[in-house]
């Protein structure tokens, strides 16, 4: 759809400006709904946030392509949280792009964010409107926890919800692997001062001391600092037998890096699934990155025959590879246009809270099996997969940007 | 590792990073100690810099992963890099002043001051479209050769760091005080009515301090991709604040003074990180800025050049 | 002549540029106020405006630009202070509400609390644990708590800072603004982190509560936008402002003529920084979040594009300014984008239909700055407006006169001169060096009480340097200076001017870009009392003493005939060289001094004009004023001395009546040269 206000312009004192905007044609009788997608299009997760949006979009279109919604044209209506200045996701954007999904009328839901501290700054906007948010990846569990019901739900009733599972599982399940499977004993912890990475590092530091790790030390970075050396002195002459990192790529990518130069190449290192990302392997790259443990709070699909088709549709459509939470967002996506057409065939009238109600009762078929919710929103079959970066030069056909290859499959990680 | 090869390991962090620091803090130390102008721009002409060097290393086939160059082929790839990355930055320096700046020399006030802030980001805007936002992998033609003392490691990056820095810094103190130019730029600095009156054409000495600048704030770009192997849009800035608050430091107008405050913040950079937090690094930073400046505005080595009225 | 007719000059008739901008204003606060209706009402019509929640929101969001940059206006466009950390004062006032709102502190309940949770402040937050306290702290209780704290912050900051130059103070404040955010940043018991305050409290009135609408933030916008533009004009237009403007224009003239720059300075600061705090917290209220990253530099940059582009100083200019590049980046940039779309949609091509030119906003921002800087640094709406050439009505407006000053309104000027005979000013051995060079060494001089003492000597005998430390300029290394019995030495020359000193400098120095008038008014600053409030609530004691501050500038100018007068709301950089010298008098006689000090007041003058000075000093003499004059013209000096001083090296040579020092051979070997007199003696 064209913008509008043309006319409002020409006659207002803005005149000065007015220039700029234009006419738009009428629009056909389909009513549109719109559906709000939001990720950090601007900064160090760019290239992921690519593929969650391509994979919200690609749900609407099959949806309208299939006619799914009678009387309804779907519209995905891309914001990103990202701004330069940040070099990442900014919660204060955040904040400016919820309260633009919800003070346009035909935004019915949102699919995302994909950063939790951006989720954090949407959240209460949302609730208010009662708009129905969908993260593919936006993992801390403060946002779906009763006991902050008055941050995160002032309205009353969740509006958040996940086709993933939290780092109150993500962090401790990869502390059990360690501590279980690679037998370490020694860790220390690092995190990015976000609101995901804090929060994921503190989860694994918990659980990590219940198994028996000992920490022995924890740093915070700032992502936009460009030298950790110091921080890794510091860490080397601790001499930790493995190291953690909570944060996405912006300071990842030097974290890999850094870590490389100056720690023993014995040290394991793993991060969260704020590492998966395909500047882990452009920006930091081989062999900085090789052997770095990283999770996903899904299952793993991608490889699994049942998202084959999914697969080569995505690669012929973009031009790259899915990854995991590609198909997070688009199951995420699927469910809210299921919510929508199941108001939709109700006859009910088509509000944001009926929406909402339909999300918060949902039981879909999707990608990577059926997704519901519980009463918080969490999705309720949480599994945590366990990768490790391995560069396989006999592959030639896994790009080094397709992080969905790089970084190998290990197994679903222990639940404590 | 002992705490005494900690320490020695901090001093080498420290001391490359303030080497970096130095050769940027220069290119805003020879325009002020002229034009009194903070120069914004700095900052960026840094971070093209870097990208000049990468595709210059690029260029002559160097790769991520590819094998490292030994020999006088490292040496070649390396001076024709540094050289063409400082002549590129310089370029894009002296353009700035022609362009942006000149026009403005006679205006009072902080034009001359938010026009250097405006093409900072015109610079930012144009690598961020130009690029992308996400950080870059910088190829090193380096071999990962490291020599350990103690506990310590010294890296061959951080050699090379330490000699590329103490060369442009020794040629350009040498420049200013015994080639003519330099000369005219120590003159020019004291007094420029007096100069133009001597026959310093001032016009001239202007390109050669943007041009000067730039070129070892380009220089320090590459050297900032060779350290640590990355680069992005984002480095000018946190980059340049740094340096800044060497050059003022050190008393900004002054040469050496800014290559002992780059020395002095990279050091306080990597201790303050180890002791305290590496969070809480650019408020030690910045508090020493605006302490300084408030206290001893002349900072630690004074100015050469008197107020000038 | 009569005053009327010279407020006609003051205040002429409106002119239809004059109607037309009114009503444009009238404009555009109606459509301002129906703004968030016109798309139902336009509907009603038959007309699709399209006029949408978003919208409002948007233009929300540019009013609360719009109160920045009238903040940062106060600081860099009126007293000329660069800024480059304003974001900080934001960021502090965003804080205060947001802390004190949001689930962020939440210490234990306690019978204590129970008065606060009465008057609302604070409500019991029910926990299995045990209750805890959660503020809630009233939006409108916040906006002067948050004005309070952010000023209060701006003067700790600026106190040590501002008496930095310039560009030091740029960048003294780009490191605060630094620090503030990174604060913010590590101390998460307080702030929450990087992740910053989430579920801050939206704004109730009257039981009504905000939540996400767009209308009523819009119409607090609208409000807090008003308020802050009838703050700037009411604080230009006063005493108060024109101290800022003289200070933007020459600092060492403003403390010349009384203005106490720390003072004045402080509350440049204080004021922007409490226009910041307010912003602060309507923009927390309406986002419901405060993060870290929502206040660096590139926010400080933003809102200096904001200031820049709508024309420093300029209170309309920089509103526009705020509106149109806050419009740019939520109307303008995504519609030309969505156009670049279609257009690349029906010629097929990929570039055009990828391209998002809403991630150019900061690129523009950039161009912007440039291009202002380079092509138009006035801004859009340029502070002062070009002059007209004078009507042949105007310039007749008052009678010519020539010769000395009309005697009775020399009284009326200089005020009660009546004096004890005895010594007015009195320096007694003063020794001033500047590193090894001594500008003057041990010298005495006496200005009598009614006298009229000139200063002589040949160029770099420490003439002006005399008057500087005179008047506070520059330190003395020796020596006492009393003036009216009373040492002066050390004192700040705003102090010095309001113990009845005033002078005019060698080389001129005016408020350049300021009018006539105001110049003569801010001669008037240290005999006036108008504070901030008082200037801002101009209440009938501040009238008054505005009206007299006026009549009295008026007296000053009828002084000079029609030189002046015409000239009133002209700027002084476009005058003539002797009429700047003439308002450089008026300005000093508007502080009405006990001593006037002139400086070569003559230089560059005609040998008509010159005499025609000559006449008015001795006027001012006759009518009491004590003088102390510098000048090269021996006539001028022998019309007008009783006492003449010659100065040499720094020393003083001799001193006595004109004719003694006329006959002096030192005096003359000074002036001449050793060479000449030796070859005079010899032969």
């Amino acid at each position: 759809m064209m913008t509008r206000r043309s006319k409002l312009m020409a006659a207002s004192a803005f005149a000065v400006v007015a220039g700029l905007a234009f006419a738009h044609p009428a629009s056909a009788a389909d009513t549109v709904v719109k559906i709000g997608i939001d990720s950090s299009l601007t900064g160090g997760d760019a290239n992921e946030a690519q593929l969650v949006t391509n994979g919200a979009l690609m749900a609407i279109e099959e949806a309208n392509a299939a006619h799914l919604i009678k009387g309804v044209k779907l519209e995905g209506y891309v914001l990103d949280d990202g701004t330069a200045t940040a070099g990442q996701y900014d919660p204060a954007q955040a904040a400016v792009n919820a309260r633009k999904f919800v003070s346009d009328k035909a935004v019915l839901g949102e699919v995302g964010p994909e950063m939790s501290g951006a989720a954090k700054a949407m959240i209460p906007i949302a609730s208010w409107a009662n708009l129905a948010m969908i993260t593919e990846s936006a993992t801390n569990p403060a946002m779906t926890d009763p006991a902050q019901a008055a941050q995160y739900r002032p309205n009353g009733k969740p509006v958040f919800f996940r086709t993933v599972a939290t780092d109150a599982y993500q962090g401790p399940n990869l502390a059990n692997y360690f501590a279980d499977t690679l037998h370490v004993k020694t860790m220390y912890i690092l995190d990015d001062s976000g609101a995901y990475g804090e929060g994921i590092a503190d989860a694994f530091q918990a659980q990590a001391i219940k198994k028996g790790i000992k920490i022995l030390g924890r740093d915070k970075l700032d992502p936009k600092a460009a030298d950790y050396t110091s921080v890794f002195t510091k860490i080397k002459e601790a001499n930790p037998e493995g190291l953690f990192y909570g944060g996405v790529l912006q300071a990842g990518v030097k974290v890999v890096k850094e870590a490389y130069d100056i720690l023993p190449h014995t040290i394991k290192k793993a991060g969260g699934d704020g590492l998966v990302g395909a500047e882990m392997f452009t920006g930091a790259g081989y062999p900085a990155a090789e052997g770095w443990y990283a999770t996903q709070a899904s299952p793993h699909i991608t490889e699994d025959t049942s998202a084959k088709d999914f697969m080569a549709k995505y690669k012929a459509k973009f031009n790259k590879a899915a990854d995991d939470y590609t198909i997070t967002a688009y199951d995420g996506t699927v469910v809210l246009i299921n919510a929508i057409k199941q108001v939709k065939d109700s006859g009910k009238p088509l509000t944001r809270e009926a929406v909402r109600d339909a999300v918060a009762a949902a039981k879909v078929k999707t990608l990577q099996g059926t997704v519901a919710f519980d009463e918080n929103g969490d999705i309720q079959d949480k599994v945590i997969s366990i990768f490790q970066a391995h560069e396989d030069k006999s592959d030639t056909s896994c790009k080094l940007e397709d992080d969905g290859c790089q970084f190998k499959y290990i197994g679903v990680a222990p639940q404590s | 590792m002992t705490t005494a090869d900690v320490y020695l390991q901090q001093v080498i962090n420290g001391t490359s990073l303030g080497a970096m620091y130095a050769l940027l803090a220069l290119g805003f130390t020879l325009v002020y100690g002229i034009l009194e102008l903070i120069n914004f721009s700095h900052f960026n002409v840094f971070m093209v810099g870097s990208f000049v060097g990468l595709g210059m290393l690029e260029l002559f086939g160097v790769e991520p992963n590819a094998a490292a160059l030994t020999g006088f082929a490292l040496i070649g790839v390396l001076v024709a890099t540094f050289a063409v990355t400082m002549l590129a930055s310089g370029l894009l320096g002296v353009v700035i002043e022609r362009v942006a700046l000149r026009p403005l020399r006679n205006v009072k006030g902080p034009a001359a001051m938010i026009t250097t802030i405006g093409v900072s980001y015109i610079l930012f805007n144009l690598v961020l479209l130009g690029v992308g936002a996400d950080a870059k992998n910088f190829p090193s033609p380096l071999p990962s050769i490291s020599f350990a003392i103690g506990g310590a490691v010294l890296r061959l990056r951080e050699i090379l760091i330490w000699i590329a820095s103490l060369l442009l810094m020794g040629g350009l103190t040498y420049f200013v005080q015994f080639t003519k130019m330099g000369k005219a730029m120590r003159a020019t600095a004291q007094d420029p009515d007096a100069a133009r009156m001597m026959g310093v054409e001032v016009d001239r000495v202007i390109i050669m301090a943007f041009f000067l600048g730039s070129a070892l704030a380009g220089a320090g770009g590459l050297m900032f991709g060779l350290y640590y192997n990355l680069t992005s849009y984002v480095i000018g800035f946190t980059t340049g604040l740094r340096a800044f608050t060497a050059a003022v430091l050190g008393g900004i107008g002054n040469v050496p003074g800014a290559m002992v405050g780059g020395v002095l913040i990279g050091l306080i950079e990597a201790f303050g990180s180890y002791w305290i937090s590496a969070a809480w690094a650019d408020v030690i930073i910045f508090s020493i800025l605006v302490l300084v400046l408030v206290f001893k505005p002349a900072g630690l080595f004074g100015r050469l050049a008197p107020n000038k009225s | 002549m009569t005053t009327a007719s010279l407020m006609t000059v003051l205040h002429p008739p409106l002119t239809r540029g004059d109607r037309a901008r009114r009503a444009t204003v009238t404009l555009l606060t109606l459509v301002l106020i129906a703004f968030p209706f016109l798309g139902h009402a336009f509907q009603g019509l038959g007309f699709d405006l399209d006029i949408g929640d978003d919208d409002v929101d948007s233009v929300a969001n540019a009013l609360a630009y719009a109160t920045l940059a009238l903040g940062l206006n106060i600081v860099v466009g009126f007293a000329g202070l660069l800024d480059l950390g304003y974001a900080a004062f934001f960021a502090i006032g965003a804080y205060t509400y947001g802390i004190f709102t949001s689930f962020q502190i939440m210490p234990a309940w306690s019978p204590f609390w129970e008065p606060l949770a009465a008057l609302g402040l604070v409500a019991k937050y029910h926990q299995a644990a045990g209750d805890l306290v959660h503020f809630t702290l009233s939006f409108w209780l916040a906006l002067p708590i948050a004005a309070g704290i952010t000023a209060l912050c701006g003067v700790l900051f600026g106190t040590p800072t501002l008496r930095l130059r310039g560009d030091y103070l740029a960048i003294v404040t780009l490191g605060f603004g630094e620090i503030v955010p990174i604060v913010a940043r590590n101390v998460p018991s307080v702030t929450n982190g990087a992740a910053g305050l989430n579920g801050v409290m939206a704004p109730t009135l009257f039981g009504f509560n905000f939540r996400v609408d767009p209308t009523p933030y819009y119409y607090v916008g609208v409000l807090l936008t008003a308020f802050l533009i009838f703050v700037s004009f009411r604080l230009r237009d006063s005493r108060i402002g024109r101290a800022w403007m003289a200070i933007r224009e020459d600092e060492t003239a403003a403390g010349a003529m009384g203005v106490d720059h720390v003072k004045t300075k402080l509350m440049a600061f204080a004021i922007g920084a409490a226009f910041a705090g307010m912003t602060g917290v309507f923009f927390v209220a309406k986002l419901q979040t405060a993060t870290p990253d929502m206040f660096g530099f590139p926010v400080s940059v933003m809102i200096l594009v904001m200031v820049v582009f709508g024309g420093m100083g300029s209170v309309w200019g920089v509103t526009l300014g705020a509106f149109v590049l806050s419009l740019l980046q939520s109307w303008f940039l995504p519609s030309l984008t969505q156009w670049a779309h279609g257009i690349g949609a029906a010629v097929n091509n990929d570039w055009l239909q990828h391209i998002d030119l809403a991630r150019s906003t900061e690129l523009i921002f950039g161009i912007i700055l440039v291009v202002m800087m380079l092509f138009r640094r006035e801004g859009l709406i340029p502070a002062t407006r070009k002059q007209d050439a004078l009507s042949f009505e105007a310039q007749n407006v008052a009678g010519v006169r020539r010769g000395g000053f009309d005697a009775e309104t020399t009284r009326k000027v200089l005020g009660d001169m009546s004096h004890a005979p005895g010594k007015l000013l009195d320096v007694r051995g003063v020794t001033v060096k500047f590193g090894g060079l001594t500008a003057l060494n041990k010298v005495d001089l006496v200005v009598p009480a009614g006298g009229v003492v000139a200063v002589i000597g040949p160029n770099g005998s420490g003439k002006s340097t005399l008057f500087n430390v005179i008047t506070g300029l520059v330190p003395a290394d020796s020596g006492s200076i009393q003036f009216d019995g009373a040492e002066i030495l050390g004192l700040k020359s705003h102090e010095i001017l309001q113990r009845g000193i005033a002078r005019t400098f060698q080389n001129i120095r005016l408020f350049a870009n300021l009018q006539v008038i105001d110049n003569i008014m801010i001669g008037q600053h240290a005999r006036l009392k108008t504070g901030l409030l008082g200037a801002v609530l101009r209440g009938p004691g501040a009238r008054r003493e505005e009206r007299a501050a006026l009549s009295r500038t008026l007296d000053i100018v009828t002084l000079f005939g029609n030189r002046l007068a015409p000239r009133l709301t002209q700027v002084v950089s476009h005058l003539s060289y002797a009429n700047r010298r003439r308002v450089e008098i008026a300005r000093a006689l508007a502080t009405r001094p006990k001593l006037l000090l002139l400086d070569e007041p003559t230089a560059g003058m005609n040998p008509a004009e010159t005499l025609e000075l000559a006449e008015q000093i001795k006027t001012l003499h006759e009518q009491g004023l004590s003088v102390l004059i510098i000048e090269h013209k021996l006539d001028v000096v022998t019309r007008l001395a009783d006492k003449v001083v010659v100065l040499d090296h720094g020393e003083k040579l001799t001193e006595g009546t004109p004719d003694a020092v006329r006959r002096n051979e030192d005096v003359l070997r000074a002036y001449l040269g050793r060479a000449a007199t030796d070859a005079a003696n010899a032969a």
